[in-house]
């Protein structure tokens, strides 16, 4: 296995390069800047110097005493000489702190701030005002509320036919017969795949600018998350099912169409209406957020108070949210208990 | 008589490099029942699905009425699929669905996309469905849902969807293997019903050897996928036995 044991080598030492290169950027520019008023320049050689040139050391310490994070990560294992666990043992707590350190640094905590009198202020106003909602517009958030639960509802009835059309194609044991058929479901899963780990209030934005901001664009933003998520959970679903009909079924001389219909959906029915009737909850509660970027519903009208700073009205509009996104989520867990 | 089946030095390998079948030839004259045993992984399986060609076989050739269909594809592939029935160990019904509707799934062959998805069958194929659960005795259970059957039922209901077929040949694997001995005599007397009175050719796949000398009128053995016997029932000597089930073997009774 020299070969393989070549490119395990090479990678390990990509590995302690990158670590090099990134506690020398920790160190020099976050770390540094916080003692004496020093702040860095932009981007410049003194930086690709001093990481090119960590990263060097710890290669060359790597290769010299077997003292390798690097190393260690590849190999799932502490090296064999004690020289070697002890180098890798106070790199790994060296780069554990500094990496602490600068993240501290760079999100910016502060317990001051959070427990600062003013700051204390401003969360009592709001907790208070939360207590203390603005029942006068409740119609306009109820209006609201209606609308966002109407987008989550034909986001859902848009998107179920067509994640039940690509879910067949995208399930392995319909695919099967042949090296096209394969491709095809790999394709098609490579594409859901993509399509879903793009959030959608990603989406949203996108669909913002194309449809203009409303309830449409947040309805198009949903729809196309809820078609991927949809398509695999159903498709997973295909693939769990008993071969036995399929078996049967194509024993009769049925073609493709006749056994997907008489062998397969008959089988994934009742998991597809429940994965369904969960999919219409989640996107209720997507709905909602989604509003904040010009999705329209109830999560516009909160942005718009808050950025008014009336967080009396805000208070009514968490309420709202929240008592209807607990209804549906008990509602749709007793739908789904039943229908077992 | 002309055989209404001929296998000829048929092999089959699967993809993870199994040798399933090695030049099995094999003809099969019409109205046998013909029974085919060997223990598990000898190949019995294999041979049944390559007949109807849920299977291709990697080498060989499958005369089916005089015509070769071990590598035919498409509607011809169908078509030969619909003339051949099959029932199987774990009965492969559709659980959801009624017994009637069962029964007319035999019939999906002959009958369009179109209308089998929209649930339109003719009166003469509901007619002949009902008809055929009355061959196998249990017309009076065509509304129920086939999963509130029991295995015997269900085993019949599977007849009754493979008669729908008009087949030629009924292929049989391991059909009273899920099932309790008496319930497994009554499943075999309605194969041998069918057999000698609607004149149909039954290949099955058996353990038992005693339900073997009861309902075959010809027995082939696989073993390692290689045919090494075929002959009468009777003619299953102790040495026989030992040569197809192996030395550590006994022979265990079904009555």
């Amino acid at each position: 296995m020299k070969h393989s044991s070549t490119t395990s080598l090479l990678f390990a030492s990509l590995i302690d390069a990158v670590l090099g290169a990134t506690l020398w950027a920790s160190l020099w520019r976050v770390v540094l800047p916080q003692f004496g008023g020093y702040t860095p320049e932009t981007f410049g050689t003194i930086d690709v110097l001093g990481m090119s040139m960590l990263a060097g050391v710890l290669i060359v310490l790597g290769n010299t005493t077997e003292g390798s994070l690097g190393r260690a990560f590849v190999s799932g294992g502490m090296p064999p000489s004690s020289r070697g666990r002890s180098i890798v043992r106070h790199l790994g707590w060296l780069s554990f702190v500094i990496t602490i350190w600068t993240g501290w640094i760079i999100t910016k905590i502060s317990p001051i701030e959070f427990f600062s009198s003013e700051g204390l202020q401003g969360a009592g106003r709001i907790f208070g005002a939360l207590v203390r909602p603005n029942m006068s517009i409740v119609p306009q958030a109820l209006e609201a509320m209606v609308v966002t639960v109407f987008t989550a509802l034909m986001a859902t009835v848009v998107a179920v036919p067509l994640a039940f059309l690509i879910s067949f194609p995208a399930a392995r044991n319909v695919m099967s017969a042949s090296a096209g058929e394969r491709a095809v479901y790999t394709s098609i899963r490579a594409v859901l795949n993509i399509a879903r780990s793009m959030e959608p209030v990603i989406w949203a934005v996108i669909f913002s600018v194309w449809v203009g901001i409303g309830p449409f664009a947040g309805m198009l933003a949903l729809v196309v998350h809820t078609i991927a998520s949809l398509a695999k959970q159903y498709s997973e679903q295909i693939e769990d099912i008993n071969d036995g009909p399929i078996e049967a079924i194509a024993a009769t001389g049925a073609n493709r169409l006749q056994n997907i219909w008489f062998a397969i959906v008959p089988q994934v029915v009742i998991p597809f209406l429940s994965f369904t009737i969960y999919r219409w909850d989640i996107n209720v509660r997507m709905a909602t957020i989604i509003g904040f970027v010009g999705g329209g519903g109830i999560g516009t009208l909160l942005t718009q108070y808050q950025g008014l700073a009336k967080f009396q009205e805000v208070g009514t509009l968490v309420i709202i949210i929240t008592l209807v996104v607990w209804i549906l989520d008990v509602a749709s867990a007793r739908i789904r208990e039943a229908l077992k | 008589m002309r055989p209404i089946l001929e296998v000829v030095d048929v092999s089959h390998t699967y993809p993870n490099g199994v040798h399933a079948l090695r030049k099995v030839s094999l003809a099969v004259n019409p109205g046998e029942f013909l029974v085919v045993i060997g223990l598990s992984g000898s190949g019995k399986s294999t041979l049944l699905r390559t007949i109807n060609r849920l299977l291709e076989p990697s080498d060989g050739r499958i005369l089916f009425d005089g015509a070769d269909i071990a590598h035919i594809t498409g509607e011809d592939l169908r078509r030969h699929r619909s003339r051949i029935g099959m029932i199987f160990q774990h009965f492969n019904l559709i659980d959801r669905h009624s017994v009637l509707k069962n029964v007319l799934y035999g019939a999906l062959g002959a009958t369009s996309t179109m209308s089998s998805i929209l649930n339109r069958f003719s009166r003469e194929q509901i007619a002949e469905a009902l008809h055929n659960l009355d061959i196998v005795g249990i017309a009076d259970k065509a509304e129920m849902r086939a999963d509130a059957l029991s295995g015997g039922q269900k085993q019949r209901v599977a007849i009754a969807r493979a008669l729908m077929q008009h087949p030629k040949v009924l292929l049989a694997d391991e059909p009273v293997a899920s099932l309790d001995p008496a319930t497994s005599h009554s499943v075999m007397q309605y194969l041998e019903k069918v057999n000698r009175e609607l004149g149909m050719t039954v290949i099955c796949n058996l353990h038992f050897l005693s339900l073997v000398r009861q309902y075959a009128s010809r027995v082939v053995a696989l073993k390692h996928g290689a045919l090494v016997f075929d002959g009468h029932p009777e003619e299953i000597t102790d040495e026989w036995f030992t040569a197809i089930y192996g030395e550590d073997a006994r022979e265990v009774e079904i009555r």
